[in-house]
């Protein structure tokens, strides 16, 4: 697929401290992708050489195929983790002239941002001042000043910080609802639960480098590494004799549940996992039988402690 | 619309809605007025209460406290017999002090003490002193036993109160010469020089402020992911400018409308001169002058014009040094090391303002009216003297010369400043961003 976004060999060093070291990766045209990491890895920097805020010592960003420019970052709507907007200002005049700052008329920013306001259940705000506001308000009112230009490329600094459950789904919708009207959708954060329910691909920062990059997917599907459980009633002789020499059992059982008894086991190749379910079926009762995938929680723990 | 117009508007918007807006500026030409009309009122009123002082004269035949004269100031109670001073502590705590005279006081006119009971004042000293000086100067020429002494005592008698000075300005007829009075003009002067140092101080910290807020609350963050740092800062300037243009032109119409109609009606009804002249210690006639000067409405105009553009190019240049700092630092406590450089030429053209009655030509007075960083006000104040059309227009070319450089120096710190978070840079940095590619 096409990148929108490319990031060669960036590296950055503050006063004794590297930030960033060598970090490369590929945006997909109309993705959704999270930029992963701990505290302090990296990624707020990585996003503001992104958009010409801070300078890399070297390394390159590309957008749609040449090389980034300021015109460019003026279309890239950013939404920075530490939120920004004008106390005094009202809500509604300040949206507009945010809308107008990227180019956008005063009518069509109005009807827009009328639309937004009606959606995310703003409107009635729309003449009070940001300052009477709760957080999760403000919030909102943040996200739509950042994406009513409808950029082709929206950057989300930890989107989901401070919001309840109710809104940070409907946040997500509005997100996913961005994405299939083509906008490309980086963000970052540590919150991965949303990754799994939204990401298509990711890269993991740790220690300002890249660690682990590729779809959300595939990356959970190999670090499962062919790992099923099983539930089932039968002797522990016959369930071993069923699965020798194709599969090698985890650990103990896990105890028995309703009558059945839990055992993981480790399948060594994919091919043979149609048979190992052909022999447990004939010799023992079988009662289910699901592949382990770990959370992105897992995945991310263990990429950061290097013990994937 | 261009976006630094839009920012423009955004920090004119913001500013004129604000209630302090309305109240500072209905305020002050209010203020100003009471400046410009309490001295005559005051004047009419004749001031602070009368101080008794107690007189306790041990000269032959008290020849000293029986000659001294009451007036406004002090009247003097002078108490017969020989009254010991411990005697008039006690009795006397009252009043405002006691006068003591030493015996011998014609040959040692140092012998003189004033007891108080209340605070000193330097009216009350030199009147005292005055009197005294003029009672024993007679005194003693009387020794000298001169025929027709009391005829040509009151012949020397002679004062000079004020000199009529006119302006040389190339009129053939004589009678054309304006009128002018240094007291009028350093006065008025005075009230330039402070409006434009209000000004440069209180609106160039809004610029600072402004930025910092700015910074603070993140806001900066997406407005340089939708303008360039030079968007940004122009415009944060202009739209204070613009604030304090309009902020002027209130106060110019206010002020001229109050000269042109309130002046006259608070002066009118009263017989200027003849009250003036019936007022005691009158400073002078120039007083008058002042007078017709602020009511004269084309003068006030032509005055606030010259005054409009050392406003402009005096904001505009010392905005820019602020919004330069406001970028650089995080807080407003890393601010204040910075904004003591740049008040520091400001204090300069204070004094020197204060020194151009003095001469309004001198060296130092004529260098500090060219340099922009002194210019503005030091040159508001030089204006109401008469000073030649070319030293005013040299002095704005060199003014808006400055603000470009001004404005380019400060776009670059400002550039590398606004991304810059955490530790407070140094001067050294600062060079180092302006140097920076």
């Amino acid at each position: 697929m096409e990148s929108i976004l490319k990031i060669e060999h960036v590296s950055k060093t503050y006063t004794g401290h590297r930030a960033l070291d060598d970090v490369s990766m590929e945006i997909p045209r109309g993705s959704i992708y999270g930029l992963l990491g701990p505290n302090g890895a990296g990624k707020t920097t990585l996003i503001r050489v992104v958009n010409h805020m801070t300078i890399p010592d070297c390394g390159k960003v590309w957008f749609e195929g040449h090389e980034i420019t300021a015109e460019d970052i003026y279309q890239i709507g950013y939404m920075p983790e530490e939120r920004g907007l004008y106390k005094k200002m009202k809500v509604g005049e300040q949206a507009v002239f945010f809308a107008r700052m990227r180019g956008m008329g005063r009518q069509q920013a109005v009807r827009k941002l009328h639309e937004w306001f009606d959606r995310l259940g703003l409107i009635d705000w729309w003449d009070k001042k940001v300052e009477d506001l709760s957080k999760g308000m403000a919030q909102k009112v943040q996200f739509i000043t950042t994406v009513v230009h409808e950029p082709k490329l929206l950057i989300f600094d930890e989107p989901f910080s401070g919001f309840d459950p109710i809104n940070a789904n409907l946040l997500k919708q509005e997100i996913l609802g961005l994405r299939d009207r083509g906008a490309t959708v980086i963000f970052s954060t540590h919150n991965m639960e949303s990754v799994e329910e939204i990401c298509d691909d990711i890269t993991l920062i740790n220690k300002s480098h890249n660690i682990l990059s590729g779809s959300v997917d595939e990356i959970r599907r190999k670090a499962g590494g062919n790992t099923f459980l099983v539930l089932y009633s039968g002797t522990n002789q016959d369930f071993c004799a069923a699965v020798t020499g194709k599969a090698n059992l985890i650990g103990q059982s896990e105890g028995v549940i309703g009558g059945y008894t839990q055992q993981k086991i480790h399948i060594q190749s994919d091919d043979d996992v149609r048979e190992v379910i052909g022999s447990l079926n004939d010799k023992v009762k079988l009662r289910s039988f699901q592949e382990i995938i770990p959370s992105m929680n897992d995945i991310f723990i263990r990429a950061v402690n290097g013990t994937l | 619309m261009s976006k630094i117009g839009l920012i423009i508007e955004r920090e004119f918007a913001e500013r004129v809605r604000k209630k302090s807006f309305i109240v500072s500026t209905l305020l002050t030409p209010l203020f100003m007025i009471a400046m410009m009309v309490l001295p005559s009122v005051m004047m009419f009123k004749g001031g602070s209460s009368t101080k008794n002082v107690v007189v306790i004269d041990n000269s032959p035949e008290q020849f000293v406290g029986r000659k001294l004269v009451s007036g406004k100031t002090v009247s003097f109670n002078l108490l017969e017999g020989n009254e010991s001073i411990s005697n008039a502590r006690m009795m006397y705590k009252n009043d405002y002090g006691i006068l003591v005279i030493g015996q011998n006081i014609l040959d040692n006119p140092q012998d003189i003490q004033l007891i108080l009971n209340d605070a000193s004042s330097m009216s009350v000293e030199e009147n005292i002193q005055n009197q005294i000086q003029s009672i024993l100067r007679t005194e003693r020429l009387k020794r000298c036993d001169l025929e027709n002494m009391d005829q040509i005592l009151a012949d020397a008698n002679v004062r000079v109160n004020s000199i009529q000075t006119l302006k040389n300005n190339d009129q053939e007829d004589d009678e054309k010469m304006e009128k002018t009075s240094t007291t009028a003009s350093w006065l008025m002067g005075l009230i330039l020089g402070m409006m434009l140092y209000f000004i440069l101080i209180v609106y160039g910290q809004q610029v600072l402020q402004s930025v910092i807020d700015e910074k603070q609350t993140r806001v900066l963050d997406v407005m340089v992911t939708s303008c360039t740092p030079f968007e940004l800062m122009m415009g944060k300037i202009l739209g204070i400018a613009v604030v304090a243009a309009l902020q002027i032109v209130i106060w110019a119409v206010l002020i001229i409308g109050a000269s042109a109609f309130v002046m006259p009606l608070v002066m009118g009804g009263t017989d200027v001169e003849a009250a003036l002249a019936a007022a005691q210690n009158v400073p002078d006639p120039e007083v008058l002058s002042m007078v017709g000067k602020f009511t004269n409405v084309s003068y006030l105009a032509g005055l606030f014009l010259e005054l409009l553009l050392y406003i402009v190019g005096g904001f505009l240049f010392y905005a820019s040094m602020y919004a330069a700092i406001g970028s650089a630092v995080d807080t407003p406590q890393d601010a204040a090391q910075f904004n003591g450089i740049i008040m520091m030429p400001v204090i300069v053209a204070i004094m020197v303002m204060m020194s151009v009655m003095n001469d309004p030509n001198s060296d130092l007075v004529f260098w500090c009216s060219m340099i922009p960083f002194t210019s503005p006000i030091v040159m508001m104040a030089r204006i109401p003297f008469g000073i030649p059309t070319w030293q005013v227009a040299v002095s704005l070319v060199v003014l808006f010369i400055s603000f470009f450089l001004m404005v380019w120096v400060a776009a670059r710190i400002f550039r590398v400043g606004v991304f810059m978070h955490g530790k407070k840079p140094t001067w050294k940095d600062l060079g180092a961003w302006i140097k920076m590619k």
